[in-house]
């Protein structure tokens, strides 16, 4: 059976399980974030995953539109049936975004990695 | 804080046409890949400057939104940072993002949380600016263009 592979790759996806382990370790530019957006949702696609977990402990600057993206992608994996779960949110970063005023409702956020793969295999809770 | 729409005293297109060598980043907008660029020059100066962690992150996330405004609405435009030195103070940060777009009729309106023209968009991009930074002013006229004057102080810590 031939897959839909998406063609830009942007970030390595790792299968855990049920579960997509996303490690973003790149520069988020908008180009990149909607690239990375269409890449999560093939993979959920391809591989029927329960639920994916985006660890950002590597990016330093999320701004609006890559907070927007983010919350979207979670709402289109909610819909494919799939949870999304962010975690490692550096302290700036949440420093920044709460006084933004960004705070990221729609999606289930994680302490750490530990933490994402509990709230990933639970039943209950958001996202 | 500043907020307004006219100055007399700022002329928008001589904002515009400032000369690259009076700042220390200079970055022009006008593809998507310059947002990128500009935040992250902007996240070096800042670095340089000695701000702490949180305020590097605050300055690089503010450019970030002025930068893709720029882009967004105005398609080209300008982002200058200049380190001012004040002995009793510590250094200052002044970011300009300068664009000859179609300008803003309703500064208030955008300055709200939330509004957006755009569809893809928290409408929070300015407002979240100004929350970000210790000063902020904007200067628009339909179409002559749009300027922010921002700064941040550096703390001491």
């Amino acid at each position: 059976m031939k897959k839909l592979i998406s063609k830009a790759r942007v970030v390595p996806v790792i299968c855990l399980g049920d579960f997509l382990l996303v490690p973003i370790q790149i520069d988020l530019d908008d180009r990149t974030v909607g690239l990375l957006q269409q890449q999560v949702l093939e993979e959920i696609e391809s591989t029927r995953a329960r639920a994916v977990i985006l660890d950002v402990r590597m990016v330093d600057v999320i701004d609006s539109y890559i907070s927007y993206t983010i919350s979207e992608t979670a709402a289109m994996a909610r819909l494919m049936g799939c949870r999304t779960v962010l975690c490692g949110i550096q302290p700036p970063v949440a420093l920044t975004l709460a006084q933004m005023g960004v705070m990221l409702q729609d999606i289930a956020v994680a302490r750490d990695l530990e933490h994402a793969l509990l709230i990933a295999g639970s039943q209950s809770g958001v996202g | 804080m500043l907020h307004k729409k006219v100055d007399e005293n700022l002329d928008i297109d001589r904002v515009f046409d400032s000369p690259a060598e009076d700042f220390d980043v200079f970055i022009r907008i006008a593809r998507e890949e310059d947002i990128a660029v500009a935040r992250q020059m902007a996240k070096q100066l800042a670095q340089e400057a000695g701000f702490s962690l949180a305020d590097v992150t605050k300055i690089a996330t503010a450019v970030s939104e002025l930068a893709r405004n720029i882009y967004r609405y105005a398609k080209q435009g300008r982002i200058m940072i200049k380190k001012l030195l004040d002995d009793r103070e510590g250094p200052y940060l002044e970011i300009i993002a300068s664009d000859n777009g179609p300008g803003i009729a309703e500064i208030d309106l955008v300055m709200t949380r939330g509004y957006t023209t755009y569809e893809r968009s928290l409408g929070i991009g300015l407002s979240g600016v100004k929350r970000l930074m210790d000063t902020f002013a904007i200067y628009s006229e339909v179409g002559r263009g749009t300027v922010v004057i921002t700064g941040k102080r550096r703390r001491k810590f």
